[in-house]
């Protein structure tokens, strides 16, 4: 059964790979607006660079280096989204109870899925790194740190997809999921360390940021891009990854058996 | 007793309390409006959503408990069509050989040979966003069968599409059946119902109203038909072949006199053996000096049986969205 299950998943996963060849455009909805603000945002407000301490909270003086990071979150919650959309894509099209009723794991569909959003957003995190060198924003960590920051990404990528995929499940609306992913998304990151240090926060938003796991992946994603390998800041991100996604994929994997039997 | 498929659900409302079986080798219709209950049950079967109370066996595995051994001998074809429009029909049917667990070598021979079944060999390389209806509904149609299905199931297979389509799709079914394989379909049509289903339930609002041969159920009305019409539509001459024909032995029925350009104008007697009377219908209009402009004899539809059994009639309003692609393809394939 183990052996089926990967080849399940693994057919489940070429099959989305081979809609993203066929739409390749759907690389770049999700990445459209992170990087309007990536080239538009980053210009507008270029002085919080020059903050008294922006320097030695951060080890840098570009407000764009900085916010590469919240691109990179921004982009992977956008993208995390079309899992649930083509989940419910799927539900409508009447392709999942040809799913259903082949004589495969329900988790495989999920996973087949997962697998290859997270290879969307290792293309789309990839060319976010590559305008970042044009905007001269230069990973300070070398080849290993991009690899280290796909790898998060991808990770990041799977366990936020959980709460599209939970979302679309429960609600089988594609409209309400795109309008939670939406509204979640955008008060996660401004409360978060993406936007500005957590000490130029005021307070009450500085406790907030200490709780929201987007504060640790911006971090972890900051210091690979400003200063180096960090590996408190990339065990406290992983640690962030792993109960958002224990949380979103068993939640998403206990909705998905209960509708069906 | 294998080959018995039995299934008392009661879904509160959608289906109340069926019981069936079906015979190994048949096709079994399901014949009833819309929201009687039929894409419940087929779903039920199928293993896709579960029953509230009431038991189940398709080839002796009960539905419940030998899900996953059921999954492996059925093929489902659903009314909306299960088909992902990005891919070609070839990957379409090479995915779910996949799902079968096949390997690649006996897949490929499966997706040929099933292509030329549903005859789109010649499209099988072109994306399915290209396909028109019948062609998508072919293909889900093959791609239910790649298992090697002893049971397959077919819910309004017909829905949607223009008569051509329907014909063919009507064609592969009597087809798979003479290779064996036991059909359990949902139509709404009951043409459909009648050309193909061996035995069928009538059903309307989750219950089954009858159960038997289309002819069985036909001869229910237990009359043929007699129809005739007067020269001017006269209501006078009506009423007098009325008076001439009441007297005579073997009409059970017979309708009021109506005119007008109506299809069931005239009179319509309902009698047991409609060939026999007609020689004793038109001496006695004969008698009565009642000259005749048309007279028609015909076998009761199963449209009379549903009439009869349920006092509606199967209305069907042609659902124009139950052949569709997704998202936003979809509408300007409609247009």
């Amino acid at each position: 059964m183990r052996m089926e299950w990967g080849s399940e998943v693994a057919a489940i996963f070429g099959r989305w790979n081979t809609k993203l060849l066929r739409q390749p455009i759907f690389i770049f909805f999700s990445l459209i607006q992170p990087l309007v603000w990536f080239l538009l945002f980053t210009q507008a407000f270029s002085a919080i660079g020059s903050l008294p301490n922006f320097e030695e909270l951060t080890g840098t003086s570009s407000y764009t280096t900085y916010f590469t990071a919240a691109v990179i979150i921004q982009t992977i919650a956008s993208s995390a989204l079309q899992a649930g959309i083509g989940l419910v894509n799927d539900l409508d099209s009447g392709f999942m109870d040809k799913m259903r009723v082949a004589p495969i794991s329900k988790s495989s569909i999920l996973f087949g899925k997962l697998f290859s959003d997270a290879i969307t957003i290792m293309i789309q995190v990839v060319i976010i790194l590559v305008i970042g060198l044009a905007l001269n924003v230069h990973v300070a960590s070398g080849l290993l740190g991009w690899v280290m920051i796909l790898i998060i990404s991808a990770l990041f990528g799977i366990a936020w997809s959980g709460i599209s995929l939970f979302v679309a499940l429960t609600t089988k609306s594609a409209q309400t999921t795109l309008s939670v992913g939406l509204l979640t998304t955008f008060p996660l990151l401004f409360l978060s360390a993406a936007v500005l240090p957590v000490e130029l926060l005021p307070s009450w938003v500085q406790q907030v940021a200490n709780l929201n796991p987007f504060t640790y992946i911006a971090i972890a994603y900051q210091k690979l891009i400003i200063v180096g390998f960090d590996w408190t800041a990339i065990w406290q991100c992983l640690v962030a990854i792993f109960i958002i996604g224990a949380i979103s994929l068993t939640a998403s994997v206990i909705v998905f058996r209960r509708k069906i039997s | 007793m294998k080959d018995l498929k039995k299934i008392y659900g009661s879904d509160i409302l959608a289906v109340d309390g069926i019981s069936f079986a079906v015979n190994k080798g048949e096709i079994f219709g399901f014949l009833g409006p819309n929201g009687a209950g039929k894409s419940t049950t087929i779903k039920i079967l199928t293993t896709l959503i579960g029953k509230t109370s009431g038991t189940a066996t398709i080839d002796g595995l009960d539905i419940d408990k030998d899900q996953a051994a059921v999954r492996r001998i059925i093929g489902y074809s659903s009314q909306e069509v299960g088909v992902d429009d990005d891919l070609t029909a070839r990957e379409n049917l090479m995915l779910q050989c996949r799902f079968h667990h096949m390997d690649k070598q006996k897949a490929k021979q499966k997706v040929d040979e099933l292509l030329k079944v549903v005859k789109l060999t010649e499209a099988a390389d072109r994306r399915l966003s290209t396909y028109s209806g019948g062609m998508r509904k072919r293909l889900d149609l093959a791609s239910s069968l790649v298992s090697d299905p002893k049971v397959l199931f077919l819910d309004e297979p017909t829905t949607g599409l223009d008569p051509q389509s329907r014909l063919d799709i009507w064609e592969y079914v009597k087809q798979l059946n003479r290779q064996g394989i036991t059909i359990f379909l949902t139509t709404q049509y009951m043409e459909e119902a009648d050309r193909l289903a061996d035995r069928l339930c009538i059903v309307d609002q989750g219950k089954i109203v009858a159960e038997g041969t289309p002819t069985e159920l036909k001869s229910k009305i237990g009359a043929d038909i007699i129809t005739l019409r007067f020269k001017a539509d006269d209501l006078t001459a009506c009423q007098k072949a009325v008076d001439a024909i009441s007297g005579l032995q073997g009409v059970k029925e017979m309708g009021t006199c109506t005119v007008g350009l109506a299809k069931d104008s005239g009179l319509t007697i309902m009698t047991q053996n409609g060939a026999a009377m007609i020689p004793q219908v038109v001496r006695a209009v004969d008698n009565a000096g009642v000259s005749l402009e048309q007279l028609t004899l015909s076998a009761p539809t199963l449209d009379e049986v549903f009439l009869k059994l349920t006092g509606k009639t199967l209305n069907v309003v042609e659902r124009k969205q139950a052949v569709k692609g997704r998202g936003f393809r979809r509408r300007r394939r409609e247009t």
